[in-house]
């Protein structure tokens, strides 16, 4: 395989962590305009575990993991009662407040000679791993696709669950779910920690296969992205954001002859795509159908 | 005596601000007023509105009159073609995808106008290209009071068409409650797409007091004009007119202020951070009606 498509392919399975935490918090009926502020928080975690303090990457990936959630959970403390697209704000406002301190955060240290840190808008660089490590680009991709199976079968697991029922009757009636004895608030924070995670550990891998990171990469354009992969795909199983970002990242980014039209192209379908199918392509419906038709 | 000078001066500089986050404020207020969505190529299509003006200066000898008229007339177009393609079929429910929709075309339009033009900045021709106005300590730019005037204008005109007009009495009507308007036999359809005409019109008019009063266009004005917007709506309470204009106002002061003594980056944490505590404290004259 030549390292252009093992690029791609390593860049779909990132990207699909994050567009899977959008697609958790959607289908608990919340829309999030800053899980893009978790990646990051996962990225610049999981790069100065490795490159600062000589940790391993697994060590690296559960830190940030761990972080991401507290921050989503510290975002989501003080606006839980919020719906629509007042949540959405202010998890856009948060999510700024975030690049910011990104921004500011200069904290470097001295390894091998070397200054390694993050370094405000002139971003983080040095975080090879990978490199020293002697994992080659292949193997990483291998482990980057095994980790979103890993996590895919969790989605399945917990949406078969009674767990998965009380996400989407939260979904669709915040109000009924309350009165049938569902903890609404609990829940959410529970979900909103879990996608917090979720963004991490794609954010972690990012920064580990990019080797470079900067504030830039983590502004409202990779959130509202993710958003949209999810809500292509379809809300109707884990696989729809998957989806979403092999037509993005891998169908439109990958074919070169579309190079400099490709958001016309892609705003265009996504645009007439979500007149006939508002929920996506894989909704709720199709899931039934199929689920009727196989088993 | 120092620090009232410059708190003073950073007064002036926020109110001229704070008049264009007002404009946008107004349009993006008027858009959520009518379908309960926020609009997220509204930037965008304003950038497209500049965009065109740059190009027909560039390829036109044109007096700034006519420009205006092409940032107004392009932005409506976009405008309209984004309340076609994103809003006009979702009607009824479906408001994240009518969000993400809108900000797919925003990836679109963007793309266009930077086919266009595609460098990374590209002169407009200025308001005013004197020297500002100094009285004792202060200074004042001939622009920012051209901006502060017309926006100034522009919202008293708009409180005519609401208060004075039927097509006002219609578009009040539609934001007050879809449903009931309908059933007193307003044309609910047209009453909000013309409504969104409106509110692309005072966008566009704010984007052009922009684009002249910088004498420059970059491809950020897109996203520049609708977090400020969003901001400026939110700050102001969202679903009100009078809150938008109140909202933009004050992030102009927030902002001025906060560049003097805290610097650039700090401004719009500053910013942010209002907004995330307004939104977690949620005090009285913040609307709680939401999207349904």
């Amino acid at each position: 395989m030549d390292e252009y498509a093992l690029g791609v392919l390593t860049n779909i399975g990132l990207f699909s962590f994050v567009a899977l935490s959008a697609y958790l918090l959607l289908i608990a009926g919340e829309l999030s305009f800053g899980q893009q502020a978790f990646f990051g928080v996962g990225a610049y975690a999981a790069g100065s575990a490795t490159a600062m303090f000589g940790l391993s990457l697994p060590v690296g990936v559960v830190i940030a993991m761990a972080l991401g959630a507290a921050a989503a959970a510290l975002v989501a403390l003080p606006t839980l009662r919020l719906r629509g697209l007042y949540f959405a704000m202010a998890t856009l406002a948060a999510a700024e407040m975030f690049r910011i301190l990104f921004e500011l955060i200069h904290w470097q240290l001295d390894v091998e000679g070397e200054l390694v840190g993050p370094d405000g808008t002139q971003g983080f660089r040095g975080i090879r791993w990978m490199l020293e490590s002697g994992v080659e680009p292949i193997r990483f991709a291998g482990i980057v696709w095994l980790l979103l199976v890993l996590v895919l079968l969790a989605f399945v697991y917990i949406e078969n669950s009674k767990l998965g029922a009380t996400i989407r009757a939260l979904g669709q009636d915040p109000t009924l779910a309350g009165a049938l004895g569902i903890d609404v608030q609990r829940v959410k924070l529970g979900v909103v920690a879990a996608s917090g995670a979720l963004a991490a550990l794609g954010g972690a891998l990012f920064a580990h296969h990019n080797t470079y990171i900067e504030p830039r990469n983590f502004d409202i354009m990779l959130g509202v992205h993710s958003l949209a992969y999810a809500l292509i795909g379809g809300l109707g199983t884990a696989l729809g954001p998957l989806l979403g970002v092999l037509l993005d990242i891998g169908v439109l980014e990958a074919s070169r002859f579309l190079q400099g039209y490709r958001m016309i192209v892609f705003g265009g379908l996504v645009a007439l795509l979500l007149i006939w199918r508002p929920r996506g392509i894989l909704d709720e419906k199709v899931l039934h159908w199929l689920r009727a038709r196989f088993s | 005596m120092a620090l009232l000078a410059d708190l003073l001066q950073n007064t002036l500089d926020g109110i001229a601000l704070g008049a264009t986050y007002a404009l946008l404020a107004l349009g993006f207020t008027l858009i959520f007023g009518v379908l309960r969505r926020a609009n997220l190529a509204y930037g965008p299509a304003i950038m497209f509105g500049a965009y065109a003006a740059t190009w027909a200066s560039q390829h036109f000898h044109t007096n700034l009159f006519v420009l205006a008229l092409v940032v107004l007339g392009a932005t409506i177009l976009a405008g309209t073609y984004v309340e076609r393609t994103c809003f006009a079929p979702h009607r009824a429910g479906a408001a994240a995808a009518a969000m993400v929709a809108s900000f797919a075309l925003w990836m679109q339009i963007e793309e266009i106008a930077m086919l266009a033009l595609p460098k990374h900045l590209y002169p407009f021709p200025a308001l005013y290209e004197g020297a500002p106005l100094t009285l004792g300590p202060f200074s004042f730019r001939i622009e920012a009071l051209v901006m502060v005037t017309a926006a100034v204008a522009i919202c008293l005109l708009l409180r005519r068409l609401l208060y004075s007009t039927r097509f006002g009495i219609a578009v009040r009507a539609v934001i007050d409650d879809p449903r009931a308007a309908a059933l007193a036999g307003i044309n609910v359809p047209r009453t909000t797409a013309l409504a969104f005409a409106v509110a692309s019109a005072i966008g566009g008019a704010a984007g052009f007091l922009v684009a002249a009063g910088d004498g420059q266009v970059t491809p950020m004005l897109g996203m520049w004009s609708t977090l400020k917007g969003m901001l400026a709506m939110m700050l102001g309470g969202l679903g009100s007119l009078p809150g938008a204009v109140a909202g933009g106002l004050a992030l102009g002061l927030i902002e001025a202020h906060a560049h003097w003594f805290l610097g650039p980056q700090l401004r719009d944490f500053v910013a942010y951070l209002l907004l995330f505590a307004l939104l977690a404290l949620r005090p009285p004259w913040m609307n709680t009606r939401s999207e349904s």
